[in-house]
């Protein structure tokens, strides 16, 4: 009996391996939302987005809304009304966030802050 | 000619064992080249009841690890390994497979965050992504080669142990990249 079961529940889990390989391959990601091309203008031609979609959406993700970071979205401009402030933590970073100074040159900080604040909604 | 016949099938056991450990050493490294070629998502996935998916996956690796830990014991129960216990009664057998049938499910969708949203970290610099995702596509191709081992019944008897403690310690290397990793930095939280 036990055996039996066990043979059927290794027959599903073969099935919910090949739904998790699919899955690999035919779940589409949400696309971040781009910079208009007057955030990049502004940000002296460097493309915010891009550089958030390499260095940040891993954490605070794809479209802001948090995940091992916190949320970002909608939250940023209320919780830095300057954004010299956040330049300073995305800089030296804080508590469990590394910083960005050492990897990342101010230009690009200061276009991905930008990015955080207008494009992701503030 | 006796020596011929007693070599033949120890040799074909032994190419066996190869043809196990060339197929996992192919998932690994098709693991590893999607990892690396798909654009990571960055999107959480599943969480259930935790905070974040890391800390759903922090758990789950654990769980994992307790799993793994009972086949590990059941294993040697098995093999008259555990001399206190006496011989394993008949449960043990489909309860050890059960247990690992178990675990795999349980890191499926671990691995698919990793895979799928976080990608194949392949700058040695970053230290502890660049081992983890190795050893994270190292466990899934030594996992087929112990399937394809426990499968075959004409395997070298000493392949069993071999895939199965290799198995054992890629877990224990994983976990210590990830959950441990996680827990010292964020606190035992759910």
């Amino acid at each position: 009996m036990l055996r039996r079961f066990v043979s059927w529940f290794e027959m599903a889990a073969l099935l919910v391996v090949a739904v998790f390989i699919g899955m690999l391959f035919l779940n589409d990601p949400t696309a971040p939302p781009g910079t208009p091309a007057a955030v990049v203008e502004a940000a002296g031609g460097i493309d915010g987005g891009a550089l958030y979609g390499k260095s940040c959406a891993g954490c605070h993700g794809g479209d802001g809304s948090g995940g091992i970071g916190p949320r970002l979205a909608g939250t940023m401009v209320k919780k830095f009304p300057d954004a010299a402030a956040q330049i300073a933590v995305v800089t030296d970073g804080r508590r469990g966030m590394p910083a960005f100074g050492t990897r990342l040159s101010p230009e690009e900080i200061a276009a991905i802050v930008e990015y955080t604040r207008t494009v992701l909604g503030g | 000619m006796v020596k011929t016949e007693s070599a033949t099938p120890e040799r074909s056991a032994s190419m066996l064992f190869a043809g196990a450990v060339v197929a996992g050493a192919l998932v690994a490294v098709l693991a590893g080249v999607y990892g690396q070629v798909h654009d990571p998502a960055s999107e959480t996935t599943i969480k259930l009841f935790f905070t974040t998916t890391l800390h759903f996956k922090s758990w789950a690796t654990t769980a994992i690890l307790v799993l793994v830990i009972l086949q590990l014991l059941g294993a040697l129960w098995m093999y008259g390994k555990l001399p206190l216990f006496g011989d394993a009664p008949e449960w043990v057998g489909p309860m050890h497979r059960l247990s690992g049938t178990l675990a795999l499910l349980v890191s499926l969708p671990v691995a698919y965050h990793c895979l799928w949203s976080l990608g194949f970290n392949p700058d040695p610099g970053g230290s502890r992504r660049y081992w983890h995702s190795l050893f994270g596509c190292a466990f899934y191709g030594a996992f087929v080669t112990k399937v394809l081992v426990v499968r075959s019944k004409r395997m070298p008897s000493w392949a069993l142990p071999i895939v199965g403690g290799v198995l054992f310690t890629l877990l224990i290397a994983l976990w210590l990249t990830s959950s441990l990793w996680f827990f010292r930095q964020f606190g035992i939280v759910v």
